[in-house]
């Protein structure tokens, strides 16, 4: 490790990296901030930027946005109790009440040390652990690759939607769209209609702004003309937290950090499991628990620490093994390979030096995060209450643009506003949107996987079940789909209750 | 100007309300699983058209799909097969209410979408399609304030020159 970490350094400490980290910061924030806005959504329109850019200031500049989002989030859970972002639901029961009491700079700083604290815990961990990983990953070959791949989506169609039947019909739907265009291992066209510009298959950006972006923009349609105003709470405190506050907020926010860290390198689970669950834990393990839900600064730093110490873990099984721990770093594997890298062991010592840069760019993001918070949180204050009249086209003429300039042709715009319809319509239906991602994202590695060990085997199916591994992934994938069931059967009890 | 805003105002809010509590209830799980059944079949017939095969290979590239739209026909079938048992039991099923008016509304942002697609594809100028996205929403939000409406064509503007001469995409 030692042998990558300095010629990593050398790569990440420049003028450029460092101009694109508190670019991402920035916007990741702004996004985070304003209701409705999301952190995918920003990643979306802000991955054509990167597809032109070098792999380190690229991915530098995601995961700007995407750990500025996991604080963004809390600035309008305090301020107006809205959730900037889901994840932050958790934060908004103890921030805003705390707000209210007219401690509202105190609630957004102990918001952002603790997300501060989480994040740089979490990239410590990607730091040591990557690497271990990346090494078991690979003595994996092709079969055990394809049940990596079921075992990821299994996970993600489980916990996105109401039923696991739902998820897997999204996922499907999702590797049905990946397999358009070209067939990978032979070259000959694939449901394409006889039109050439399909030849290279969906891009993932554009369909993304279409599924995540613009069908948002439709969604307007189901909100009240009254929804699009918001009061702001004044910021009118000092901001000081005592020292006795800092003494409570201690164990509650190391506790959460590992538990976002655990939550997060399982796939398809995300920030806003962690923080829930390390909200109740923080409330079962304090001296105060009548203060939780009356401005406990324990609970919005339990719920803010877990929701940060998820970024560097979900990058842990991306970076390893290709499987993205949520949607956000689904969309940054394009990134990644867009430039050449793919997940593995090779990451981490043919392009050691890159993949080292990356994961100790991710400390150096929080650390900016830290500092932006610590001088722009009035800013981005101030950002929460930005009218939706201003907002809606903004951001539609983004996603435009943005579709646009991936091929530069209008057939794309086309093509997002298609997946737009789509999204719509499977809103309708009940069926989840992230499966359609994870699917589309791991379409071509799961067929090729599939089709190379049944090429192996001569077409016998029996060599999904040859190995150690193989075998390992199969009780992973029933004991996964066990306790989904489990918890739906749970909530469907609770519901009837 | 006011007046002609004003009535319109009030005729679109006339259709609000006359809209406003018609709704439609779908069997949720049972359209879903069918759509999706269907899809999967409509799939599945179009394969030999859509997917050329080599016959040497012993994995061609139809396995893949076949393999999909058979776990969507399964997982589809399940779902219907849940609700049919729910009706024979006479269970309540899951429904979901459909809102005229929502989708009237999604339909008119659509068209929103849409022509701001169309404006810049036919005159090439994208631009003209951001200044009428901007203008669009502005009204379609009801926006009485001029001074929302200069600041939105200021950064419709802005973007386009982001893009146009930062980025250096070319519309």
């Amino acid at each position: 490790m030692m042998k990558y970490l300095v010629p990593a350094a050398g790569l990440l400490f420049t003028l450029q990296n460092i101009l694109w980290i508190n670019a991402g910061v920035f916007i990741g924030s702004i996004f985070a901030a304003i209701p409705g806005l999301s952190v995918i959504l920003c990643v979306i329109l802000f991955l054509p930027v990167t597809y032109s850019m070098p792999a380190i200031p690229g991915m530098m500049f995601l995961l700007g946005i995407y750990c500025a989002g996991g604080y963004g989030g809390s600035v309008s859970a305090i301020l107006i109790n809205t959730p900037g972002t889901p994840h932050a639901a958790a934060t908004m029961l103890d921030g805003h009440p705390l707000s209210q009491k007219g401690r509202t700079k105190a609630a957004l700083k102990i918001a952002l040390y603790a997300s501060a604290f989480g994040g740089v815990f979490s990239a410590l961990m990607l730091l040591f652990l990557g690497p271990q990983v990346a090494r078991v990953a690979a003595q994996l070959g092709t079969p055990e690759y394809f049940m990596v791949c079921v075992f990821g989506l299994t996970i993600i169609a489980g916990v996105s939607g109401k039923s696991i039947v739902r998820g897997l019909l999204s996922a499907c739907l999702g590797l049905f769209i990946a397999c358009i265009g070209s067939d990978p291992m032979t070259s000959y066209d694939r449901f394409t209609f006889g039109n050439s510009r399909l030849y290279l298959g969906m891009d993932l950006a554009v369909c993304l702004i279409g599924l995540f972006a613009l069908v948002e923009v439709l969604a307007k349609a189901e909100k009240s003309r009254g929804a699009l105003r918001l009061d702001t709470a004044k910021m009118e405190d000092d901001g000081k937290i005592t020292k006795e506050e800092y003494k409570r907020m201690a164990r509650p926010v190391f506790l959460s950090s590992l538990i976002g860290v655990l939550v997060g390198i399982i796939p398809g689970t995300g920030a806003s499991e962690a923080s829930w669950f390390s909200y109740s834990q923080a409330k079962n393990m304090s001296k105060n628990p009548e203060e939780f839900g009356h401005g406990s600064v324990e609970g919005i730093a339990a719920a803010e620490s877990a929701n940060n110490a998820v970024t560097g873990a979900t990058l842990i099984p991306l970076l390893t093994l290709g499987i993205p721990g949520d949607g956000t770093v689904a969309i940054m594997l394009s990134a990644l390979m867009i430039n050449g890298l793919n997940p593995g062991l090779s990451l981490f010592t043919t392009d050691g030096d890159i993949m080292y840069a990356i994961m100790l760019g991710l400390i150096l993001v929080n650390l900016f995060m830290l500092l932006q918070g610590k001088f722009l949180t009035s800013l981005f204050a101030k950002v929460v209450s930005i009218p939706q009249e201003i907002l809606t086209p903004i951001i539609v003429i983004f996603c435009m643009a943005g579709a646009y300039s991936v091929n530069q042709n209008y057939f794309d715009v086309g093509v997002a506003l298609v997946f737009a319809v789509l999204a719509w319509f499977l809103r309708k239906l009940d069926l989840p949107a992230v499966p359609i991602l994870l699917g589309m994202v791991l379409g071509s590695m799961t067929e090729t996987n599939f089709r190379r060990a049944l090429l192996i085997s001569n077409g016998s199916p029996t060599i999904f079940f040859s190995s150690v591994f193989c075998w390992i992934f199969v009780a992973l994938i029933v004991f996964a789909v066990a306790m989904i069931l489990r918890g739906k059967w749970k909530e469907r009890e609770k519901a009837k209750q | 100007m006011g007046k002609l805003s004003n009535a319109i105002d009030e005729r679109t809010d006339r259709i609000g309300e006359r809209l406003k509590d018609k709704e439609i209830r779908i069997p949720i799980n049972l359209t879903a699983g069918i759509v999706c059944f269907l899809f999967a079949v409509a799939v599945l017939l179009i394969m030999p058209q859509q997917v050329q095969v080599s016959e040497k290979d012993v994995v061609n590239g139809r396995a893949f799909p076949t393999l999909l739209m058979t776990v969507m026909i399964l997982c589809s079938v399940l779902l219907v097969a849940k609700e049919v048992y729910k009706i024979i039991r006479k269970q309540p099923l899951e429904w979901k209410t459909i809102q005229i008016l929502t989708e009237v509304k999604a339909l008119v942002i659509f068209g929103i979408l849409f022509f701001t697609y169309f404006l810049s594809k036919v005159t090439g100028l994208f631009l003209v399609g951001a200044i009428f996205c901007s203008l669009g929403f502005l009204v379609y939000f009801r926006c009485k304030k001029p001074v929302y409406y200069v600041i939105t064509l200021i950064l419709a503007v802005g973007i386009w020159a982001v893009f146009r001469f930062v980025l250096n995409v070319g519309f």
